[in-house]
């Protein structure tokens, strides 16, 4: 176990290393902004450009800049700094990791609370109104997109201009440490908004996989052996219906950590994907590698989670 | 002489890259007004409730707040409120009022020296603590020469300085300019190689004059780039937040912008009555509509860096929150450009043809319409002088028969087309232009650009000319094809040019000057390159401000018009949005709200 | 008093293509201590008629009709509740293939305390202790240790053997074992056979053992009932289904017992055709399409079950003369063909045969095995 843990955190680097790589290169093909001209002005002379280029290290051939940023990455662990106002990457991401770990975490909560019963119920209850009912609701959760749900919800509930002042909904975000009933208060609309396409994904998944955990001959043993059908259900065909939604869930998770873009810009949550989104439109390489590399960063270790806790949940997977 | 410089030189206000989706334009009075615009609910300027809070809803974060490097309207905003230049211009007003200085600027005859006196006792802020002197100009003036603090204008308007590098340098190599004398601290002398001191005097109104203390900024100034934008030191009546080591603590980019008011700021010396308490910018709105919304129905927001409000909610706001809304002029003409250096636009009669036959007045509806600002007739929009000369909303339509209909006139348009025809550019005998493959034709890929350049692309086909359309982001559109005239790119449909000073030069110059044409960051987009106008350009660039200025550029605007370069088609104003307590004021100069005026009801 | 007695016991399931009737007024009972083989091809309705004993068939589609005794209690009659409390107690049960009828997740051990602990009250500690001591009554050897461990780390008998010890764990009156060597090894087959065998003069328990394949009741059944297409066509005791069968299913399913005695490569006699529809049941005999010795009033008239008249316990649903019966599985047991045993008895003008028709018989529509597909998935889902 140890050695496939040290194993795979080894190829992660790999992975990482490959990742900004391929950043760089996309930066390098694609046709994005010229940073150095993006920063010179609209009227800029020549001089101003090189002198520029030079500042940024842009007058060096790609793959200088690329090994150059490497070296300083994983020498000093330093992600450079932003071509737009030349601030330190590393502290533009970092502090901004707190509202993107409690959007994604608390999302998370809120859809496994509401899509796991509803999938179990639907699964159990099927064929009754309350399986159309749910399963209905859940396409329409699954169809809406999140920028039409997050503005409703702020013209519904929002304290600035919604009908039911409830949430501080949008750049209202404080972190816990400093202001808890704030982070709480400014969150929960995006919780829920951003819970609500996935509980709907869950629950349908749920759905599904219970029904088929419950055609398996082992809950036909459970039955057999004179178990109360809530402990059929729940011990014997939720165990094994969830372990295939521990898997996307790890990796949901990886990637909402990497940053919720839509649910970050509707509620102007000051999190990593609002961040790679501006950075990705101003051509601000450096700050695009950031937050591509944290992103990248969670998904890889997510995926060694789940794989982990996979060993744990299912007892036929053993490394 | 001071009469004469002080007339016309107003801010050099560079708005995003290249007039990107700035909002601007004049007022729609649709007179020649260089007036502060529309001020809501009738908002006295200089009158207000003392004290208070407000928060102004803002997309992103100011470019920088090191004077000596910001260079966009949100950065220029904050800049005013926070740090005093040697002039600057108070809302509603023509021209600049001496802000630091204590006194208009001395031009000597020859045109070569520039004599300032500063005002005394304007104190810098915590940890600095002292009077600012002209030795705190000379260096900042200086500093922006150097590669650490990368300037986007100095060696445009202050090359002529004498000892100033052609260059920049590094900070290490830095020698004090010979041009820049100080006897005492309250005196600037500024020696030109050139006879260009109203310019230079004139462009000191950029924040480039705003003092930085040598001594405290040294070791930030140190570092490639230099740190001192996380360390500035304040001379106006506010500052952003910062520790006793001067460390700027209030500034959490993409977040938010903590504005105090500054302790060391002395009401006397300073024309900004600063009625606020604290203004705190909130960053990331960038959901415009959201933002709109948040600021019309809530209490003490202001609203947004972005230029203007989505075409929908500035057309209902037109009417239903009138008082909301702020409205200024802002000098700047938005038109398609094309490329003179590719076929067939290298023929004027075709350039002729399709400026006949465009549909201009459904160009501007694309950014609102009417009611925004009128259609442009040329290149000198309303509020900059020359424009009353150029003909005003009626533009040349008197004398160049293709600008006279703004809906398009397709018979001409024909006439024109067969009369290329004549001259072998390949066009049918209905007059449709039969040239094989298609216009490469770069637009920006969002709205309201992309509507305007989907007009413009059905308005180009009515004469068969199909174009090839490819969708970019703004910025990519300027930095990698339309500002690089090796892309050759035929047709730009979204480019745009606002007032850097308040003259017409500012305006044709970097535009239409065949001289600008440059390999990279290029703004002559249709690489007018005539050596008539290029002249003219030179003769009326050193003529003194006044009657005889305008009417020379008003003519060059006109020869400008007649080459049909391209399609103007909008003089849109600027606006902004405030909340029903707010009592907000509009600055011409930097076309948003001007902090230190507004107050609360 | 029979410690089981099922009568005229119906179970249909209404589905989207009809009505599927899994099990259409089957009687039969079984005592103490008795062995009952169940035998059919599937779908014949067998595990159907079981799993309805266990209340396994109960389901909003499922129509449930006649009664089933279990010590004088009518389970038909019974709560969902009570039922499922005689479940896995007085009544228990082991599947086709042990290792998907063991939850994957689960350690053995603890899936036979599960069971102990749903019925007794003891503690986790006894529950375990008790799952030790049947895994080792089950002959796995070290059994604490294995009790430990999960299904997959079992060889395919052993699951098996844990499946009997779970069963038996509560030490049930009735054991139903639903094809308990199906899924298994010729050789692992016999020693689960005799472990059953074995465990149930130790238990007392009585047993019914649902299989397709004579051979695994040949050595532990007292009697046999043969089901088809939902009913039993022959009833008797074991000794007699082998030796004095009178039915012609009886005889094809005695022809495709693999025999020790025969070359492995020698093809094994199926029989011809596939079962019915159970939607659209033939009229009249519901094996004629199949049946070589079908006569044409065997399309209309419907067999009852009728005891012989050599033995009142031997019971037989079938239209054809007994002495023609009785001739036929003369000409069979000597080795002839279905086909020259037909010709012989032709002969005898016994059997009047339409050719055509059972030609024809013998390959039913597509259409009808598609909806017998679908009624044998519908069915399954409901009982599942």
């Amino acid at each position: 176990m140890a050695i496939f843990i040290i194993r795979r955190l080894l190829w992660s680097v790999v992975l990482l290393v490959f990742v900004t790589f391929l950043t760089f290169l996309i930066f390098v093909v694609l046709p994005s902004a010229d940073p150095a001209l993006l920063r010179a002005g609209r009227n800029p002379t020549p001089e101003i450009i090189a002198s520029i280029r030079k500042t940024l290290g842009l007058d060096q051939p790609w793959y200088v800049q690329y090994f150059k940023y490497l070296r300083n990455l994983v020498l000093h662990f330093d992600f450079g700094y932003s071509y737009q106002n030349f601030l330190s990457v590393k502290e533009t991401i970092f502090p901004r990791m707190p509202a993107t770990i409690s959007l994604a975490l608390g999302g998370a909560v809120v859809w496994l609370l509401i899509g796991i019963p509803v999938g179990i119920l639907s699964a159990v209850k099927r064929g009754t109104f309350i399986e159309r009912f749910a399963m209905g609701a859940a396409l329409v959760g699954i169809s809406a997109p999140v920028y039409w749900l997050g503005l409703v919800s702020i013209y519904l509930f929002s304290t600035d201009i919604g009908k039911f002042p409830i949430f501080d909904a949008t750049g209202n975000y404080a972190n816990p440490w400093d202001d808890f009933g704030r982070w709480l208060s400014s969150l929960i609309l995006p919780w829920i908004v951003l819970a609500v396409s996935f509980a709907a994904i869950y629950a349908r998944f749920m759905r599904s996989n219970l029904i088929e955990v419950l055609d398996e001959d082992y809950i036909r043993t459970a039955r057999a052996k004179g178990l109360v059908e809530r402990r059929v259900i729940l011990r014997h065909g939720v165990r094994s219906a969830i372990t295939p939604i521990v898997t996307i869930f790890g990796l949901d998770l990886g990637i909402l950590l990497g940053g919720a873009i839509l649910t970050e810009t509707v509620f102007n949550i000051p999190g990593i994907g609002r961040t790679a989104f501006d950075a990705i439109q101003k051509s601000d390489l450096p700050v695009v590698q950031g937050t591509v590399l944290i992103g990248a960063t969670a998904i890889v270790l997510f995926n060694l989670i789940v794989d982990v806790l996979y060993g744990f949940i299912d007892p036929r997977v053993r490394y | 002489m001071t009469r004469l410089t002080r007339a016309r030189l107003a801010p050099a206000l560079l708005i995003a890259v290249a007039g990107l989706a700035a909002g601007c334009g004049s007022s729609s009075s649709e007179k020649s007004s260089s007036k502060g615009g529309t001020n809501p609910g009738g908002a006295e300027i200089g009158k207000g409730k003392q004290g208070g809070d407000v928060t102004y809803l803002a997309a992103a974060d100011v470019d920088f707040l090191d004077p000596g490097q910001t260079y966009y309207t949100f950065g220029f905003m904050v800049r005013d409120a926070t740090n005093r230049s040697l002039y600057g211009f108070k809302p509603g007003e023509e021209g600049p009022s001496p802000d630091l200085a204590a006194s208009d600027p001395q031009i000597s005859p020859d045109k070569k020296t520039i004599t300032i006196k500063m005002k005394p006792g304007v104190k810098f802020s915590a940890p600095v603590n002292r009077a600012a002197t002209s030795k705190d100009v000379k260096y900042a003036i200086e500093r922006a020469f150097t590669a650490n603090v990368p300037n986007g204008y100095a060696s445009s308007y202050f090359a002529e300085i004498q000892g100033a590098p052609a260059k920049p340098i590094s900070i290490k190599k830095l020698k004090p300019f010979s041009g820049l004398q100080t006897p005492d601290d309250q005196t600037l002398i500024i020696k030109l190689t050139k006879p260009v001191a109203p310019r230079v005097a004139a462009a000191l109104v950029l924040p480039i004059s705003v003092p930085v203390p040598e001594s405290y900024a040294k070791k930030f100034d140190a570092q490639t780039p230099s740190t001192y934008d996380q360390h500035v030191v304040f001379t106006g009546p506010y500052q952003v937040k910062h520790d006793a080591s001067g460390k700027v603590t209030g500034r959490r980019p993409g977040k938010l912008i903590e504005i105090e008011r500054n302790p060391n700021w002395d009401k006397s010396t300073d024309y900004r009555p600063a009625f606020l308490d604290s203004i705190r910018i909130e960053e990331g709105n960038d959901d415009q509509t959201v933002a709109t919304r948040r600021t019309i129905s809530g209490q003490s927001l202001m609203c947004c860096d972005s230029g203007q409000p989505p075409i929908p909610i500035l057309k209902r706001a037109l009417t239903r929150y009138k008082d909301q809304l702020g409205r200024v002029a802002s000098g700047g003409t938005r038109w398609i450009a094309m490329n003179m250096t590719i076929k067939p636009f290298d023929n004027l009669n075709v350039r002729k043809a399709i400026v006949a036959g465009f549909n201009r007045s459904a160009l501007r509806l694309t950014r609102g319409g009417a009611a925004v600002g009128p259609i442009a007739q040329g290149y000198i929009p309303p509020g900059i002088p020359g424009y009353d000369e150029s003909g005003g909303t009626k533009g040349f339509g008197d004398t160049l028969d293709f600008m006279k209909n703004p809906e398009g006139d397709a018979a001409l348009a024909k006439k024109y087309m067969l009369a290329a025809k004549k001259q072998g550019v390949p066009v049918s005998s209905d007059g449709k232009y039969a040239g094989k493959g298609g216009i490469l034709t770069i637009a920006t890929n969002a709205d309201p650009g992309l509507s305007t350049a989907q007009v413009g692309q059905q308005e180009f086909s009515k004469l068969g000319f199909k174009l090839n359309f490819r969708k970019v982001p703004q910025d990519t559109l300027y930095t990698k094809f339309c500002g690089i005239p090796k892309a050759k790119v035929a047709v730009c449909p979204n480019v745009g040019w606002f007032k850097d000073f308040v003259d017409p030069e500012s305006m044709l110059e970097p535009t239409f000057d065949g001289k600008a044409i440059k390999p990279a960051g290029n703004v002559n987009w249709s690489q007018l390159d005539d050596p008539k106008i290029n002249a003219a350009m030179a003769k009326a660039a050193l003529i003194e401000q006044g009657d005889a200025r305008n009417k020379a550029w008003a003519e060059i605007n006109k020869q400008i018009v007649a080459q049909a370069p391209g399609i103007p088609y909008s003089w849109d104003d600027s606006f902004q949005l405030e909340s029903k307590d707010v009592n907000g004021i509009m600055n011409g100069n930097f076309t948003t709200w001007d902090l230190s005026f507004s107050s609360l009801k | 008093m029979a410690l089981l007695e099922i009568k005229d016991l119906t179970v249909h399931f209404a589905t989207e293509d009809g009505l599927v009737k899994a099990v259409d007024g089957v009687s039969y009972t079984v005592d103490r201590g008795q062995t009952l083989g169940i035998v059919g091809e599937s779908g014949s309705g067998k595990s159907v008629s079981s799993m309805t004993v266990m209340g396994l068939t109960r389901a909003p589609n499922a129509h449930i009709s006649g009664e089933i005794l279990f010590d004088g209690q009518d389970l038909l009659q019974a709560s969902d509740d009570e039922l499922r409390k005689v479940r896995g107690d007085d009544v228990a049960m082991i599947f086709q293939d042990p290792l998907s009828s063991l939850h994957p997740f689960y350690k053995v051990g603890k899936q036979i305390a599960e069971a102990v602990r749903t019925h007794r009250d003891t503690s986790k500690a006894q529950a375990w202790d008790r799952a030790v001591e049947m895994l080792g009554l089950v002959g796995i050897p070290e059994p604490r240790r294995r009790a430990d461990a999960y299904p997959h780390e079992f060889s395919g008998g052993m699951r098996q053997r844990a499946m009997i010890a779970m069963a038996l764990a509560n030490d049930p009156k009735l054991l139903i074992a639903d094809e308990p060597t199906t899924a298994l090894d010729v050789t692992v087959q016999a020693q689960i056979l005799e472990l059953i065998d074995r465990l149930q003069d130790e238990f007392d328990t009585a047993v019914v053992v649902i299989t397709h394949d004579l051979g695994v009741v040949a050595e532990t059944a007292d009697d046999i009932a043969v089901m088809y297409a939902g009913r039993i066509v022959e009833k008797a005791s074991a000794d007699m289904i082998f030796h004095g069968p009178e039915h012609p299913y009886t005889w094809g399913l005695l022809r495709s017992i693999p025999r020790l005695d025969t070359p492995r490569d020698e093809e094994l006699v199926p029989i011809a055709g596939r079962p019915p529809s159970l939607i659209t049941l033939p009229g009249g005999c519901s094996f004629h399409p199949r049946c070589p010795y079908v006569r044409d009033a065997h399309r209309r008239t419907e067999p009852g079950l009728v005891p012989t008249d050599a033995d009142p316990q031997h019971l037989v649903a079938c239209l054809l003369d007994q002495g023609t019966r009785r001739r036929l599985w003369g000409q069979l047991e000597a080795g002839e063909t279905p086909k020259e045993a037909r010709a012989l008895a032709m002969e005898d003008g016994e059997v009047e045969l339409d050719t055509d028709v059972a030609e024809a018989g013998t390959e039913p529509g597509a259409a009808a095995a598609r909806a017998m597909d679908t009624a044998q998935t519908a069915k399954e889902e409901e009982a599942g």
